[in-house]
């Protein structure tokens, strides 16, 4: 490659004399950087205080809707040779802001992880989210596709069971699948990124009976437990696994003769070479809550799904996707409006009720007033998904909700 | 005018705390003598040690505590970034594991079961950065990522206040479009004249390059995708035996298996030497194998060397080789989850570039890196990268010489009168052994 050439020392020149040309380098490390810097940051911290407030504030949009094409002629997002001014740093993160959906919003229950939680913010910025047998496995069929695969000639290695699956929020019955893992000596793994939360709850935990059985489990705190993205964990039964599988002994990295416990280096165990810190917020946030904090956010985010099951399971307009108490804060409906009610079930229904959630969201992005999401499964045409893990939700946003879909899709 | 100018209505303003002062428009920050003076949210004198977390938003009346906390972290954080830059703080105050665990003065590690007060959050939050590494010192100089940009910084604040998610544009809309527009420049600076490439960011380089061996293997055997590798010849992937460990790492991962990974002698600046590269494939075509993928490294992590591309590529393009580099996709991982990836949406869904990703939900990395770039013009990137070269240095053995410092300068505040006084250290601490 060529050589550096003139511009070797941009930023650290002794005495700072390339400060005031551009003003990337008005802040530190330039020399008497310092008030710049911290007007800038404070600056910064001035903007994103506002957004917080509005965050959390009812009478704001939860979004500010553009489409691709209008947000691209909005606003100047290209990158240019030069540099732009501390000005315009500033305008370019309000103006980031101004078009960003607000997830901690009280009326955004768009994706499982939702919620804007102080502390864990404070620490994102110090490291720089019945018929209920419906959606679960049947482990009578998984033991039949066990034999099988055994019978083709495959060895079957892995079972995966779910606790909370992604549209349902169905829980696996993981005490049959881990003796049928146990049986057929098969590595089980729970994914239970969603459902892994309610694990917190002495009132729900029962759900995941049998997950001590298994080999490994996946566990999301940034989604029911709040904590800012991205916080995802796979947790592993036995130890030094993680190591003896993954590890390379890049000697740049895990030199062996250094002059502390080498069992701290654990870069090793990654797939990844660096790995940004995101265990602290998560950490930051148990201490400020403590396991009860966590316990009494998830026990309102179902809660409130159960508010929602009650309160529409029998209204006029609306119907559930599945019968039955839902096990997470998923709860899946369709609303029928005026028009559609009453009809016979056919294809022409089915095709209609199909173009429903989508005009209904689309509208709620449009007014800006709330996000939930819909999605259709198998032949089930479109249908919402309600999904809580917001702890700024209330019964009142519940209630705003209903009347949101009603109003919007009054007309179809 | 300026930056100081709000952009919000009259009625926005009635909603902030009434308590907190408002700011004149007409100064700019730059002349700003005491800006704490100015500052909207003004920081008062709060007792923190009765108040918990959930005294703060979304708790009703929660506002003002929750500024006031955020105000005294933002405190917190801005004297660590004025002490990082001071050449007389050490870079670290050193513990042996133990010691940390033990507890030191207050400093707790343990979880409990009860909710701690505010007042042990900040406390918390002070002494894990005093028991941390200052990677943005200027004498840090230990791995290749140091160095604390003020933009970024701000980038990543601003990053975790959204706390939104790359999937779709539906929820992350302007840092969609913020990661198009810099993959192409990006793209552009590579030097692809088609504008129509691909690329995704990701945690770091080693799935960067996993990545990499997956388009290619796709590319070449589609059906890996469903049949798997027993449908597929027995490939090989051939890189240098200076290259970074990921490359093998991604060979295990994918199932190639690391022997057939394939290492090509280097030259003694650590660079790829194409006769031994063109000798290696052939050799595993004699022996029935496919070669797939070569593995070029601009850049390797322990010489810094450059690998000779233009020869590499000629020989890639020879034998029909996929050609990466190490130095900085769809059909391929694409899975059409139905509950992420609806295509009835109202937009344009080839915005919606979660389903590129191995991951579901992706971090929005790209806003800190596309408001540096707006900071800082291209080239003094580039220029920074190149300069990328302690009092924090890396040491480690290569092939049969033993432990060896590996200078590495990417931390923007270094001078070179750190490298003198690096160069002093060394022979200070040294001068006995």
């Amino acid at each position: 490659m060529a050589s550096p050439g003139s511009g070797f020392w941009p930023f650290g020149t002794e005495e700072g004399s390339a400060a005031a040309e551009s003003p990337g380098t008005d802040l530190l490390p330039t020399c008497n950087g310092e008030i710049t810097t911290m007007s800038f940051l404070q600056d910064v911290v001035d903007i994103l205080l506002q957004y917080v407030v509005k965050s959390f504030d009812r009478s704001t949009k939860v979004i500010d809707f553009h489409y691709p094409n209008e947000l691209l002629q909005e606003y100047n997002w290209e990158l240019a040779d030069q540099p732009q001014t501390l000005e315009e740093i500033l305008l370019n993160c309000r103006t980031t802001l101004k078009y960003a959906i607000k997830t901690g919003h009280p009326r955004y229950f768009n994706q499982l992880s939702t919620g804007l939680d102080m502390v864990g913010l404070a620490a994102d910025w110090l490291t720089s989210a019945a018929n209920t047998n419906i959606g679960k496995m049947i482990p009578s069929d998984l033991e039949r596709r066990i034999l099988e695969a055994k019978q083709k000639g495959f060895v079957p290695f892995l079972v995966s069971a779910t606790a909370g699956t992604t549209v349902y929020g169905a829980f696996d019955p993981l005490i049959a699948i881990a003796d049928i893992c146990k049986k057929y000596k098969i590595w089980m793994h729970v994914d239970g990124a969603w459902g892994g939360g309610l694990l917190m709850s002495r009132k729900h935990k029962w759900k995941l009976n049998g997950i001590e059985r298994a080999n490994s489990v996946t566990w999301n705190p940034h989604k029911m437990m709040g904590v800012p993205l991205q916080c995802s964990a796979l947790l592993v039964r036995e130890e030094g696994l993680m190591q003896s599988c993954n590890q390379m002994h890049a000697s740049y990295l895990f030199q062996q003769d250094k002059h502390y416990d080498l069992s701290y280096d654990t870069g090793d165990k990654a797939l990844q070479c660096g790995r940004h810190v995101d265990v602290f917020k998560l950490w930051l946030m148990w201490r400020a809550k403590g396991t009860i904090g966590f316990e009494a956010q998830i026990d309102k985010c179902l809660e409130l799904a159960e508010y929602l099951y009650n309160k529409i399971k029998n209204r006029e307009g609306y119907e559930m996707v599945f019968d039955g108490k839902p096990q997470h804060t998923n709860v899946c409906f369709w609303y029928i409006p005026p028009s559609l009610r009453g009809m016979e079930d056919s294809e022409d229904r089915t095709s209609r009720l199909m173009k429903v959630a989508p005009v209904i969201k689309a509208r709620m992005m449009e007014y800006g007033t709330t996000m939930v999401s819909y999605q259709p499964l198998g032949d089930k045409a479109n249908f919402f998904r309600m999904v809580i893990s917001n702890p700024a939700a209330t019964h009142q946003d519940i209630d705003f909700l209903i009347d949101e879909i009603e109003r919007l899709g009054q007309d179809l | 005018m300026g930056f100081l100018q709000r952009t919000n209505s009259l009625e926005d303003k009635s909603r902030i705390v009434s308590a907190l002062k408002e700011r004149q428009s007409s100064k700019s920050v730059l002349a700003c003598e005491n800006s704490e003076k100015e500052s909207r949210f003004r920081r008062t004198e709060t007792d923190f040690s009765n108040l918990y977390a959930r005294d703060l938003l979304p708790s009703k009346n929660g506002e003002e505590q929750t500024m006031q906390f955020l105000l005294e972290v933002v405190d917190i954080l801005l004297n660590y970034v004025r002490k990082t830059f001071d050449r007389s703080t050490k870079v670290l105050d050193f513990h042996h594991p133990h010691q940390l665990l033990e507890g030191m003065e207050g400093f707790n590690l343990e979880l409990s079961d009860n909710p701690e007060s505010l007042e042990q959050i900040l406390v918390d939050c002070r002494d894990t950065l005093k028991y941390g590494v200052r990677t943005g010192h200027p004498r840090f100089f230990n791995q290749l990522s140091t160095g604390l940009d003020i933009i970024g910084l701000a980038g990543e604040w601003l990053t975790s206040t959204a706390n939104t998610n790359m999937f779709t544009y539906e929820i992350a809309p302007v840092f969609v479009l913020m990661e198009q527009i810099t993959l192409r420049k990006m793209r552009e600076i590579i030097g692809w004249s088609n504008k129509n490439g691909d690329g995704i960011f990701s945690p770091g380089g080693a799935i960067s390059n996993m990545y990499s061996i997956m388009a290619a293997r796709y590319k070449y055997f589609p059906e890996v995708k469903t049949k798997g590798m027993a449908a597929v010849p027995k490939l090989v992937l051939f890189t240098s035996e200076h290259s970074h460990y990921s490359i093998k790492k991604a060979g295990a991962a994918l199932g190639f298996g690391t022997d057939n990974v394939i290492l090509i002698k280097c030259n003694e600046r650590g660079k790829i030497i194409p006769a031994d590269l063109e000798a290696k494939i052939l050799e595993a075509k004699q022996k029935g194998y496919i070669p797939l993928f070569v593995n070029a490294t601009a850049g390797t992590t322990v010489y810094g060397a450059f690998d000779p591309i233009q020869e590499i590529a000629d020989i890639c393009e020879k034998y029909n080789l996929w050609l990466h580099v190490d130095g900085i996709l769809q059909g391929c991982n694409q899975m059409c989850a139905g509950y992420l990836f609806q295509p009835d949406k109202q937009y344009d869904v080839s915005y919606d570039t979660g389903d590129k990703a191995i991951q579901c939900g992706r971090h929005v990395d790209i806003f800190k890196f596309w408001l540096m770039w707006k900071a800082k013009v291209a080239p003094k990137i580039k220029a920074l990268m190149m300069e990328s070269g302690t009092t924090m240095v890396g040491y480690q053995p290569q092939g049969d010489k033993v432990n060896f410092f590996r200078m590495v300068i990417s931390n923007p505040a270094a001078t070179k009168s750190d490298i003198d006084f690096l160069i002093e250290e060394i022979e200070r601490l040294g001068q006995e052994l």
